[in-house]
């Protein structure tokens, strides 16, 4: 047992959450609305929104479903109300209790539309948050906590301050038994070797080259130039060249940990250590992968300087540099600047953040729970793209039937 | 052809570009999804409306094209009055490109950056501010006399047995009817007919699907004789009964798209649906 004081809400099947948050959760698009007006100005509630709109023949079904399940399973929700359309949403109801998690389902077709389910759901709503209301935090093991680490509006110090201090805060944090996922494939472009040399297994070496070559493959299959949108724009503003320079300072999060696994996107991690998520470079995309595979906590390094966070799993934000730290007023929580201007080591950086890391598990809020960030993002992957798809206006046509004026 | 009695003109907004709108909305268009909480702070409870969509970086090829594209699109739409363009800074779709875009289009634009005001808190300030000056140059526009050719209405769901009733009805009336072909049909099509200059839409959900409203657009929800859309008659604003004539029907469906039109509220802007969803081409990188 470490000496490391952690507290959490013990959930069913020995998980643990830091948070002890009610989701109202829409199953599909057309009740976003009413998810929104449930949990407006209730106190324990938090509300997410996503533009699925729940075709019967989508062939994004499974991972869309795997990703809502997944994140309202998250041992930080205490509960979750679905609201759903019909009893057809009830399979999203099913697929959130398979995982671990609490659910009940209000749906639009029996309250006559969107204002009687308001009703009704905040009713419900109100009847969770009294009963999550009751619980209180225990002494956590370790080993039930899972960091996610994530990088966003990456710049040229990026690889060279808060992503290395993180990757010892990682390192430390695997070493007293706990877990920490690194994601954001497109961003381990070039770093593939360095990784899988890490890896515990063959097994694992081999998932890790797989996944990154196969990003790799699927750009060139879609035929077009990457570089726009990895690095971005920003990226190269702040001095970042190519995405082999990127990757190279993003792998760096992760330390050097030995890499137990390769988790498919909202996958949970197994047996306690350092696991690869398969997720896209985008971070709210990414972020909610890594929540819907279990991570309770995200550690978030930024040189750009971005104010995200999740809805329900706390993100401490990281500044590669001193000047957007000072910048952004209130939307990032720590410092790593001053390991370039040699005020600060990367020891005393990294053991900041995982200070920080444990007191925010312990319930400290991060600068983006404070601001009620709460960005989501559903991963798509679309299969029928229309050839030459490009302009849409192209595709409109004034119907014939129009005779003309009156 | 010759106009009936009793039938009354329509009314909406001329836009100093020339467009026709029958809303007048101040929009704040976030450039980029990590800017779309800013953008709903900035809107709050006022009389901005803010759209949150979950796009605008790390997107490439055609994705990215039409994405762009419909974002200017939206902020073009006659309905909308002026926008506060809202963007992080280092997203893929540029906040600032895309402010200019919308701006040669001869619409009224503001932009503003998070990373460029100084975070969050002083971006709200900032749009708030921006946001207001655009809601009082709005609140002086007034409905004035318009031709009935002026009015695009969408149609959701060509395909549907009740679209060509419906379009018939309307070009009797003299408006003039767009639809997306090629395209996906439903909420996914709301965005491509409003980029197309569609002021208000027809929705036609299917028998397994509830209504969906649209941020800059009143839609006109038209539901069947189901048990869903029957359970769901709320937010419906037509219920085609299973025996129901066509021509009936479809003048039903006329009557409301005009009444609309002329201001009365639709069943998605009761309820403050502000639906965006955007068909996404490629997976984000």
């Amino acid at each position: 047992v470490s000496g490391i004081d952690l507290t959490g809400y013990c959930r069913q099947g020995g998980r643990w959450g830091v948070r002890n948050h009610v989701l109202v959760l829409p199953a599909r698009t057309a009740s976003n609305t009413a998810v929104a007006r449930i949990a407006a100005g209730m106190a324990g509630t938090v509300a997410v929104s996503h533009e699925w709109v729940g075709p019967a023949d989508d062939g994004d079904t499974d991972l869309v479903l795997r990703t809502l399940a997944g994140f309202a399973a998250n041992p930080n929700v205490a509960a979750t109300l679905v609201v759903g359309v019909s009893d057809a949403d009830a399979p999203l109801v099913n697929a959130i209790r398979a995982r671990g998690g609490e659910a009940s389902l209000v749906t639009m077709a029996a309250h006559g539309g969107t204002a009687g389910t308001v009703e009704a759901g905040r009713a419900q709503a109100r009847a969770l948050v009294a009963q999550a209301a009751v619980l209180e935090r225990e002494p956590m093991p370790l080993s039930a906590l899972t960091v996610g680490l994530e990088c966003g509006g990456s710049d040229a110090l990026s690889g060279i301050t808060a992503n290395p201090a993180l990757g010892l805060a990682s390192d430390s944090l695997v070493a007293e038994g706990a877990s920490t996922v690194l994601s954001e494939i497109p961003e381990l472009v070039g770093a593939e070797e360095l990784l899988a040399a890490r890896a515990i297994s063959v097994e694992v070496a081999d998932r890790i080259r797989s996944v990154i070559h196969g990003f790799e493959r699927s750009v060139e299959a879609l035929g077009v130039d990457v570089r726009g949108a990895q690095p971005t724009p920003g990226n190269i503003a702040g001095g970042l060249t190519t995405i082999e320079e990127k990757s190279l300072g993003a792998a760096k999060k992760a330390g050097s940990a030995p890499v137990s696994g390769v988790l498919e996107f909202a996958e949970p991690a197994g047996a306690p250590g350092l696991y690869i998520m398969d997720t896209p470079g985008h971070d709210i995309e990414q972020m909610v992968g890594l929540v819907a595979g279990g991570c309770q906590l995200i550690a978030f390094t930024t040189g750009r300087g971005t104010p995200t966070g999740s809805a329900i799993a706390p993100c401490l934000k990281i500044a590669t540099n001193t000047a957007i730290y000072d910048r952004l007023e209130g939307d990032i929580d720590l410092n790593a600047g001053g390991i370039v201007d040699a005020s600060r080591t990367l020891a005393e950086v990294g053991d900041e953040i995982r200070d920080a890391l444990l007191a925010v598990a312990r319930g400290r809020l991060t600068s983006s729970e404070r601001r009620g960030h709460r960005e989501f993002a559903l991963r798509r992957i679309p299969r029928h793209v229309p050839p030459g798809g490009t302009s849409r206006l192209a595709s409109l046509r004034v119907q014939e039937a129009t005779p003309g004026r009156l | 052809m010759t106009t009936t009695a009793g039938l009354r003109g329509l009314t909406a907004y001329r836009r100093p570009n020339g467009g026709v709108g029958v809303r007048n909305h101040v929009l704040l268009l976030p450039s980029v999804m990590c800017s779309a909480h800013v953008a709903a702070e900035i809107a709050g409870d006022g009389p901005a409306i803010a759209i949150t969509h979950q796009h605008g970086c790390l997107q490439v090829g055609d994705d990215l094209r039409h994405t762009r594209f419909d974002l200017v699109g939206t902020a073009i739409n006659p309905n909308v009055a002026g926008v506060v363009v809202v963007s992080l800074g280092c997203e893929t779709i540029n906040g600032s490109d895309l402010a200019i875009k919308i701006a040669s289009h001869g619409q009224q634009v503001e932009l503003v950056g998070i990373q460029a005001a100084g975070g969050t808190r002083r971006a709200v300030e900032a749009g708030r501010a921006a946001a207001r000056t655009l809601v009082e140059t709005a609140a002086a526009g007034e409905r004035v006399s318009v031709d009935m050719w002026d009015l695009i209405v969408g149609i959701d769901a060509p395909d549907d047995a009740l679209s060509a009733p419906i379009i018939a009805a309307l070009g009797r009336r003299g408006v003039q009817v767009l639809v997306a072909i090629d395209s996906p049909r439903g909420a996914e099509a709301h965005v491509a007919l409003a980029a197309g200059g569609a002021q208000i839409i027809v929705s036609l959900p299917r028998a397994d699907e509830a209504a969906i409203g649209f941020v800059v657009c009143p839609v006109v929800a038209v539901g069947r004789d189901t048990d869903l859309h029957r359970a769901l008659s709320d937010d419906f604003d037509v219920i085609v009964e299973s025996d129901e004539d066509e021509g009936e029907m479809s003048d039903r469906v006329t009557q409301r798209v005009l009444a609309h039109a002329r201001g009365e509220l639709t069943a998605s802007e009761r309820r403050a649906a502000r639906d965006f969803v955007l068909r996404r081409l490629a997976v984000t990188m």
